[in-house]
């Protein structure tokens, strides 16, 4: 009997094992999906979609926000900024023309996880159509018209800080997905980001119904936008003038009036999503921007260089109540030279850390304007261009000084003026090294001396000669591929002026 | 019992035989904790590069603590750069001779780790083992842009690690210099006046001669010569009319003789490249207390280029492309115009203290309203407490007839306050001065005139050198003539007739150079909590033969003569 009842016991005993067996084979994770149990419903289609937008103000994985990334590699080179005492080593040989392959601020990590969040709704949105019924096919079309365009948007990014780069346009989403590409030529990447864009832009929403959507999210505006650009930098102009028609043809843009400075500066900068915006990467209390450590502690990075205020907009000394509204109060604070663009809450209030979240200005109306007058003066007609330029001027109640008279037929004089307009308007908007750059290259780099002339004035004096020597070689202008892509990558080869 | 004694023996011989196979095999154990080559190591790895400067090292002895524990830069030569070098010495590898060998290694060699990001124009920071400095710059060749090594070679390949140090590939073998910076100058027909000049003064054998080969004891000099040229443009044509327009004692070996100075002038102590030079705003020079002063406009350098009350006066330019060049007694450069030590008078400095650049950028405060600077917000004027402001201010107020309506208001003392502050001046000529310092007094409790209340005693300085006087600015002047407050050390430096304008009378000073120089007021220790708002106007810096006086400040900015 007492045999009998062990027996049984142990009967059961064994038995366990064998019945939770099953469930020690199933090896799905407990606190997440796998791709083979997402891309079912529509909702996971629209949440993979605003993964990408959220992946530009914060990585997943810790790589550098886009919005860093796009101020680093748009103004580090170019001369709007100086370095404090608190700058990195890293940072300093960016700015003095010293960049090694070592340096992580060529690190494009976080930009192309960014083209595999788009890579991956591209190539698995679609599938989620014959599962979920209330998908339908123009909900589709706009999710990838969206990643299509942000998609576009980096690599442009990319080729004009690294010239060629290794083009992926299929997801990485499992082992066997992971490649060793080499590099594609600019030119191979251009074309790829302008299908990209036509694509996008036949299916794009004009008008997402709210207006946070409608300046966060990718509309048909923007599309023309980055197409403007893209056909800029291709000194394409009729082509550019035409995307830049089609923004400005919407009649649903105009310039923030410039009447009240403070006014100006909170609704442009401050408050963000403006009438003014196309596109703008929305930080907010929970999505901080990084700029505060940047530029307002004690550990302050970068500071406003001297030029900004001397040259670029000029002080009238005789009469305080004229000056330009981009300036002081607006892009810096004069009195100490701090970056005030991102760290104000008016003219004269700055933001505490927590509120560090002022938006980062993608593309705007202001800048769709003077890319047309860019094109436009190209094209041979300067008058247009200097007519644009005088409305930029006016609503910025720009100074007499910094004022310029060129002939409508001097196409040289003219893109000069527009340029220095530029830097005055998108003042650390990331702008500045682009569009240097491309004005410099343009007509087989015509005008090198911009690069030359800006590069003597922004390093220390005992490097200088270094410095302009080095810009004369166009295979500086781009950055290395960063050796930790060297490495793991073999199909890379180094950019040639970092070999 | 035999049945187990049989299988333990058998088991014991199996166990020996598996030992013995085992240890058979050689067990290899890592012995060091890199892999990592060294210098040497690296170059012996790569014989298709680098057999030649191999072969060289070996001969040179120093493989040995090239392959050791150290931090080096060693810019290797290739194979057909040694090929070259060779050829044009006339040698062979065979026929090097140890010292030549390890002359070209040592001046290869640096103990210091340099990446080429921290290669400047001209010469590197640390110096070769050799003993001379190697001068590194950027060339651009058809667009192309490299690394351009003592302008003999380029670097073809950079930064790369080694257990001990860098390599950097280079394409020709650096050859030291060979001439002396007088050799130089002798070889170069353009500069053949003002080398008659360098030997009439003797000074052509002290920049001859390599004084010591102790390291540390050893001089070297920055020598900047004239073009003949240059002199002709100034209407000196020969080394005769050089001197006649110099030779003041008929001796140029007199050191007190014009063309003595004039040449010693010229002459800087150390090496001073480029680089150096633009570095830096004034260089001392071998003629006593005469310095040069130096500035970048956009790429040219420019010595003396200065403006002196108002009046610019043209530098003279480097030539670049002729100047930096290493010499085994220093470095030569090459000066387009012809310069000299002006002889200056001393004239009256009067400093507005509280008109500087930086408030000037801010029309709506200059002379207009107050603002308070940050710490380090101001280039020339620095305090001790970084949390304290410097604070600008800007009064109407009929009882403050401070110059342009503006001062700055420098509450001092021991507890919040500042306990010094420090002016960078205005360049002040060199000569014997009197200081004055122009206030307007105030008390913070208490009445001006009365004792008690607030007391703010301030030791000014000059250079680091207190002056002879201290004052306090809660005290005012005196009701006298101008003649009898002179004499007591007071100056009425404003037309207002209010006693509370004060202009004391602080000491009286060599100005040792004609440069800039560091003004500090200090507050006295014990001196309580000091006074809540000092106003200083002006420092006054008059030449002691000149009127002291005169002109005085007028709150609209005007200038009274009487």
């Amino acid at each position: 009997m007492f045999r009998k009842t062990i027996l049984k016991l142990l009967a059961v005993v064994l038995l366990l094992p064998v019945v939770s067996c099953k469930k020690w084979l199933d090896l799905q994770p407990q606190d997440g999906l796998t791709g083979a149990e997402y891309w079912k419903t529509k909702e996971q289609v629209q949440a993979a979609v605003t993964g990408i937008y959220a992946s530009l103000t914060g990585s997943a994985t810790g790589s550098r926000n886009a919005a860093e990334t796009f101020f680093l590699w748009g103004e580090l080179r170019a001369d709007m900024i100086t370095s404090t005492l608190a700058t990195t080593n890293e940072q300093v040989d960016v700015i003095n023309v010293n960049i090694l392959p070592t340096n992580s601020i060529s690190n494009w990590r976080g930009i192309y996880e960014t083209i595999n969040y788009c890579n991956t709704v591209i190539d698995f949105a679609p599938g989620v159509l014959a599962k979920d019924a209330t998908f339908t096919q123009a909900a589709l079309n706009k999710a990838i018209a969206e990643a299509k365009a942000i998609r576009a948007l980096m690599y442009f990014y990319l080729v004009r800080t690294f010239d060629q780069v290794p083009l992926k346009i299929t997801s990485t989403s499992s082992d066997k997905d992971i490649v060793s590409l080499p590099k594609s030529s600019q030119d191979t990447v251009l074309a790829q980001v302008l299908r990209d864009l036509n694509d996008a832009e036949t299916n794009a929403v004009t008008d997402y119904g709210d207006r946070a959507s409608n300046k966060g999210r990718i509309t048909k505006a923007t599309i023309n936008a980055i197409q403007a650009d893209v056909y800029l930098w291709q000194e394409k102009y009729t082509e550019c003038v035409a995307a830049c028609d089609k923004v400005i043809n919407t009649n649903s843009f105009g310039l923030i009036s410039g009447t009240d400075a403070n006014t100006w500066y909170q609704t442009l900068y401050v408050n963000g999503n403006s009438n003014e915006s196309l596109f703008e990467l929305q930080f907010d209390n929970q999505a901080l921007n990084t700029f505060y450590g940047l530029f307002n502690t004690t550990q302050k990075k970068f500071l406003a260089s001297p030029i900004v205020m001397d040259e670029i907009y000029t002080v009238d000394f005789t009469d305080p109540l004229k000056f330009d509204i981009r300036a002081d109060g607006a892009a810096v604070r004069s009195t100490d030279q701090l970056i005030w663009k991102y760290m104000g809450l008016s003219n004269t209030t700055s933001r505490a850390a927590v509120e560090s979240y002022a938006h980062w200005i993608m593309y705007r109306y202001a800048d769709v304007l003077l890319m047309k007058a860019e094109a436009q003066n190209q094209l041979g007609n300067g008058q247009e261009a200097l007519n644009i330029i005088t409305q930029i001027r006016n609503r910025a109640r720009a100074l007499i000084a910094t004022a310029a008279n060129p002939a409508p037929t001097d196409k040289i004089a003219i893109a000069d003026y527009i340029l220095r307009e530029r830097a005055r308007e998108f003042a650390f908007e990331g702008k500045r090294w682009y569009d240097i750059l491309r004005n410099a290259r343009r007509n087989n780099y015509q005008r090198l001396d911009l690069l030359l002339d800006m590069i003597a004035g922004t390093v220390p004096a005992n490097r200088q000669q270094s410095a302009i020597a080095k810009f004369k070689d166009k295979n500086c202008h781009y950055l290395p591929i960063y050796t930790y892509e060297l490495t793991t990558n073999k199909a890379l080869v180094q950019n040639p002026f970092y070999k | 019992m035999k049945k187990y004694l049989s299988i333990l023996a058998s088991a014991i011989v199996g166990l020996l035989i598996i030992f013995y196979t085992g240890s058979c095999k050689k067990i290899k154990y890592v012995e060091s904790t890199t892999t990592d080559l060294n210098i040497y190591g690296y170059i012996k790895a790569n014989p298709t590069k680098y057999s030649s400067i191999t072969a060289i090292v070996d001969k040179s002895g120093y493989a040995g603590f090239l392959n050791a524990y150290g931090s080096y830069t060693m810019f290797v030569p290739t194979d057909s750069a040694v090929s070259i070098y060779l050829t044009e010495v006339n040698k062979t590898l065979s026929s090097l001779t140890e010292k030549e060998a390890q002359d070209i290694v040592k001046f290869h060699l640096l103990e210091d780790t340099l990446p080429t990001n921290t290669f400047k124009d001209g010469k590197l920071p640390t110096i070769t083992m050799y003993g001379q400095y190697l001068v590194t710059g950027v060339v651009n060749d058809k667009g192309v842009s490299t690394i351009l090594v003592n302008r003999q070679g380029t670097i073809t390949a950079a930064n790369i690690k080694t257990g001990n140090g860098l390599i950097h590939q280079i394409d020709k073998v650096l050859k030291p210099a060979s001439k002396s910076v007088a050799e130089l100058i002798s070889a170069d027909t353009r500069f053949s006046i003002f080398k008659q000049a360098l030997q009439a003064t003797g000074y052509y054998d002290t920049i001859n001669t390599i004084n010591s080969t102790v390291p540390g004891l050893r001089r070297w000099f920055t020598v900047i010569a004239e073009t003949n040229q240059a002199l002709a443009d100034s209407g000196i044509t020969s080394f005769a009319a050089l001197k006649a327009r110099y030779n003041n004692t008929g001796n140029p070996l007199n050191p007190l003789d014009s063309l003595n100075i004039y040449i010693k002038y010229h002459i800087l102590p150390d090496t001073k490249y480029l680089a150096d030079i633009v570095s830096a705003s004034s260089h001392t020079t071998l003629a006593p207390l005469e310095v040069l002063a130096s500035k970048l406009d956009d790429v040219k350098v420019l010595l003396n280029d200065l403006d002196f009350n108002g009046v610019h006066e043209k530098g003279v330019e480097l030539e670049r492309s002729t100047s930096d060049l290493s010499a085994t007694t220093g470095v030569l450069h090459t000066a387009l115009a012809h310069f000299a030590p002006k002889v200056r008078l001393p004239t009256a400095v009067y400093w507005d203290v509280a008109d500087f650049p930086e408030v000037r950028k801010l029309p709506a405060v200059f002379r207009r309203g107050n603002f308070s600077f940050a710490y380090g917000a101001i280039k020339d004027i620095t305090w001790d407490r970084t949390t304290n402001t410097m604070d600008y201010a800007y009064t109407t107020s009929s009882s403050i007839n401070v110059y342009w309506g503006d001062y700055l208001s420098v509450p001092m003392g021991n507890t919040t306050r500042h306990n010094w502050i420090e002016f960078t001046t205005p360049i002040i000529i060199k000569g014997r001065y009197k200081v004055w310092v122009c206030y307007r007094a105030a008390k913070g409790s208490g009445t001006v005139g009365l004792p008690g209340g607030s007391n703010m005693p301030v030791q000014p300085s000059f250079d680091g050198v207190d002056l002879s006087r201290q004052f306090n600015f809660c005290e005012q002047r005196p009701n006298l003539t101008d003649g009898e407050l002179e004499a007591l050390g007071w100056k009425k430096y404003s037309p207002s007739t209010t006693q509370f304008m004060t202009g004391k009378f602080l000491g009286i000073i060599d100005v040792p150079t004609t440069d800039r120089h560091k003004f500090r007021l200090r507050s006295l220790p014990a001196a309580g909590t000091g006074n809540p708002s000092d106003f200083l106007d002006m420092v006054h810096f008059i030449p002691i033969n000149q009127n002291q006086y005169l002109p005085r400040f007028n709150t609209d900015g005007s200038l009274q003569y009487f």
